[in-house]
C-alpha cells in the first residue's frame, strides 16, 4: 500500500485549476521530490497532501485513509507539514515551538504527557537543538530556525512529512545538514517524504523518485537520474541543461546561451 | 532575549496576588467615612465567628453593601476586560485588539442611550440602561458576525473591518439620538461612556457573575489554543487545531462576557488592551501565563483605579475611564521603557 495516493487530484484557486488531474503514489519510507519551474503547482500540490487545500476532484489517501474524511488531529497524526514561509511566534522559546508538534495527541485541553515530552526531547537531540532549547525562537538563525521547524513536524511522530521548499533562504552548507538531517529521518526511521526543491542537483542526489510538475500536471515522474537527465526536465524551464556526475552524484547544470549574450532561459 | 524564566514568572504571579489582595482590602477600607482597616477586617472576621465587631451598623452598611459590592464587581469587571482583551489578542493574533473591537463598545453605547434619552417613551427607569446596553452589545456583535463571518473561512481581516463599519453605523446612530435628547439626558450618556462603577450592588453583582465566570473559564482553557495559533492558520490547522470551532468559542465568550460587563459599568477603556500587554512584557508570550496573570492583574489594576477616582476629589468623582488611563498610561510606558533595557 502506498504512503501517499493522489487520484485524479485536481485543486482550483480563484477559477484556476493550478493542480490538474494529478495522479502519483509514494512508497512507504522513501522521499519523492516534486519539480518544476515557477508557477508549475509544486507547492499547491504538498499543500493539497497536507489537507491545507479544498480539492476541485480526486482525492488523496495517506496509508489508504482518505484525507478529506480525517478530522484536524487525525491528519496531523498522520501527515506533517514543513512550510516554506512558517511564521515564528517571537518570544516562543524553542521547546515550546517543537512540542506543539504534539498538540495532536494531548489536544489543547489536556497539558502534554510524560510521552509527548519524552517526543520532544528526543527530536531536539536529533535536530542538535538541545543546547538552544530555552532561547527565544527569533534569535535562531536561518540554519537553526529550519532545523527547529522540521523538528516541530518530527514531533508530530507521522509517517508522511510533507515540505514545501524546506531549504529556502539557507547557504550551501545548511541546505546540505538540513538534507542530510531528513535522509536519515527516511534511511532510519522509514519516514515518507513529500518535497518540492527549486535546485534540481539536490533533488536529484537526495530524492528516491522525482516528478516533474508544468503548468499543473505532472510531465514525468521516475527514479531521480532518469528525471534530471531527461529532454522533458529542459523544456519544462525552457533552457539547455547538463548533467554532470561527480563522486557517483548527478550534478544538473544550467548552460548559458550567449549567443545573445543572454542565458537563454531569458530569451522568451 | 530569551522567554522569561520560571523564576520570574513565579515573582510576577506572587506581586499580582499581593496588589491583589491590597487592592480589594483598599476598596473597603478606603473612602470618605474613615473606617480603619483593622475595623474592617475584625468584621469581617466575625461573620466567619471570630472575634467580635467593633464597627457602628453605619459603617456595616457602608463597607458591605455599598462599598463591598462596588469592590467586587470592579473585581468582575477588570478581570473580564483584561482577559477578553488577551483572548481577543490572541485569536486575531493583533496587538491592538481590544475587547470592544467587533463593536461592543457601539452596540452597548446606542442601547444605553436609547434608554437614557426615552426613545419611545416608557424607559426611563434605571434598569433599561444596562438591559438595552447588554442587548445592543449582542446585536452589534452578531450583525459583526453576520457581514465578516466569510472571513472566518480564511482569516480574521473581514470580521475586523466588519467590527469597524457596525461600530461606525452604531456610534453615528448614537449621536443622533444623543443630538435629539435633552441637555440632561445628554450628560447622562456622557457620563454612562465613561464608565463608571458608582451604581454597584449586590443585584448587579449576581447579574453579571455567571457571565464571568463562565466566559473567564472559556478564554482560560483556550490559552493553550491561543498559544498554537500564534503559529497561523494553515500551520495550526496542520498541527492538528480546529482553528474556526476555536475562533468560534472564544469569541463567543470573550464579546458575551464584555457585553455583560459594559451593560452593569459602562465603557471602561484603557484595562482590555493594556493589561494582557503588560503582562506578556513580564511573564513572556504563553497565553497560558498572560491569561490567568490578566484575569488577577486587570481585577486588581480597576479596583485601584476605581478607590482613586472616588477618593481624590471626594464627594465628587472622577471617571473611571480618566483614571485607567492616568494610572495605565505611565506604568504602561514605564513597563516598556524597562523591556528596553532589562532582558525579559
Amino acid at each position: 500500500m502506498s504512503a501517499i495516493s493522489l487520484r485524479d487530484l485536481t485543486v482550483r484557486v480563484g477559477g484556476h485549476d493550478l493542480v490538474r488531474h494529478v495522479s502519483l503514489d509514494v512508497t512507504p519510507g522513501s522521499w519523492c521530490t516534486v519539480i518544476g519551474p515557477n508557477g508549475a503547482g509544486k507547492t499547491t500540490l504538498v499543500e493539497a497532501v497536507a489537507g491545507l487545500r479544498t480539492l476541485a476532484s480526486g482525492q488523496v489517501t495517506l496509508d489508504g485513509a482518505v484525507l478529506s474524511g480525517m478530522s484536524a488531529r487525525e491528519r496531523a497524526r498522520r501527515v506533517s507539514l514543513v512550510p516554506q514561509h512558517p511564521v515564528i511566534p517571537a518570544g516562543m522559546s524553542v521547546h515550546d515551538y517543537v512540542a506543539l508538534g504534539r498538540t495532536a495527541y494531548h489536544g489543547v485541553l489536556r497539558a502534554p504527557s510524560s510521552g509527548d515530552r519524552a517526543v520532544v526531547e528526543s527530536v531536539l537531540e536529533r535536530v542538535e537543538l538541545t543546547s538552544f532549547r530555552h532561547r527565544d525562537v527569533a534569535t535562531l538563525s536561518g540554519g537553526e530556525r529550519q532545523r527547529m521547524v522540521m523538528g516541530r513536524a518530527l514531533a508530530q511522530s507521522t509517517m508522511v512529512m510533507v515540505l514545501d521548499e524546506p531549504t529556502t533562504g539557507l547557504d550551501l552548507r545548511h541546505q546540505m545538514t538540513m538534507l542530510e538531517m531528513l535522509r536519515r529521518e527516511v534511511d532510519d526511521c522509514g519516514l515518507t517524504v513529500l518535497a518540492t526543491l527549486h535546485d534540481l542537483t539536490l533533488a536529484g542526489q537526495f530524492a528516491d523518485r522525482l516528478v516533474l510538475l508544468n503548468q499543473g500536471e505532472v510531465v514525468l515522474e521516475g527514479p531521480a537520474s532518469d528525471v534530471v537527465r531527461s529532454e522533458e526536465l529542459a523544456k519544462c524551464y525552457e533552457m539547455e541543461l547538463r548533467v554532470v556526475e561527480i563522486n557517483g552524484n548527478d550534478v544538473v547544470v544550467p548552460v548559458r546561451d550567449t549567443r545573445d549574450g543572454l542565458a537563454s532561459g531569458s530569451t522568451d | 532575549m530569551n522567554p522569561p524564566t520560571t523564576a520570574r514568572v513565579a515573582w510576577v504571579t506572587s506581586f499580582t496576588f499581593v496588589v491583589l489582595a491590597l487592592a480589594a482590602v483598599g476598596g473597603l477600607v478606603v473612602g470618605p467615612t474613615s473606617i480603619g482597616t483593622s475595623r474592617v477586617l475584625g468584621d469581617a472576621l466575625s461573620h466567619l465567628g471570630i472575634g467580635h465587631s467593633t464597627m457602628t451598623h453605619l459603617q456595616s452598611v457602608i463597607v458591605w453593601q455599598l462599598r463591598a459590592p462596588r469592590m467586587v464587581l470592579g473585581l468582575l469587571a477588570g478581570a473580564m476586560l483584561a482577559v477578553a482583551g488577551g483572548t481577543y489578542q490572541g485569536v486575531f493574533r493583533n496587538p491592538l485588539a481590544d475587547p470592544y473591537l467587533l463593536g461592543v463598545a457601539a452596540g452597548a453605547g446606542l442601547g444605553a442611550t436609547i434608554a437614557i434619552v426615552d426613545v419611545g417613551g416608557g424607559l426611563a427607569t434605571p434598569s433599561w440602561t444596562p438591559l438595552l446596553a447588554f442587548v445592543g452589545a449582542l446585536i452589534a456583535v452578531g450583525v459583526t458576525w453576520i457581514i465578516g463571518g466569510r472571513g472566518l473561512r480564511s482569516n480574521t481581516s473581514s470580521l475586523i473591518l466588519a467590527g469597524v463599519a457596525v461600530a461606525s453605523l452604531f456610534t453615528s446612530a448614537q449621536t443622533y439620538l444623543q443630538q435629539q435628547g435633552s441637555v440632561n439626558s445628554l450628560a447622562r450618556v456622557y457620563i454612562w461612556l465613561l464608565g463608571s462603577l458608582a451604581s454597584a450592588s449586590w443585584s448587579s453583582v449576581l447579574l453579571v457573575l455567571p457571565y464571568v465566570v463562565v466566559c473567564t473559564f472559556v478564554c482560560l482553557v483556550a490559552a493553550r489554543a491561543l498559544d498554537v495559533m500564534s503559529v497561523g492558520e494553515e500551520e495550526s490547522r496542520s498541527l492538528g487545531l480546529s482553528v474556526r470551532r476555536v475562533r468560534l468559542v472564544v469569541i463567543v465568550a470573550a464579546s458575551l462576557g464584555t457585553a455583560a460587563i459594559v451593560s452593569a459599568v459602562g465603557l471602561i477603556g484603557f484595562v482590555g488592551i493594556v493589561v494582557p500587554h503588560v503582562m506578556r512584557l513580564l511573564v513572556g508570550t504563553s497565553y497560558r501565563r498572560i491569561l490567568p496573570l490578566s484575569v488577577l492583574a486587570g481585577a486588581a489594576f480597576l479596583v485601584l483605579a476605581d478607590t482613586i477616582a472616588r477618593t481624590v476629589m471626594a464627594p465628587s468623582e472622577l471617571p473611571l475611564g480618566v483614571v485607567t488611563a492616568l494610572v495605565g498610561a505611565p506604568v504602561f510606558v514605564l513597563i516598556l521603557s524597562l523591556r528596553g533595557r532589562v532582558s525579559m
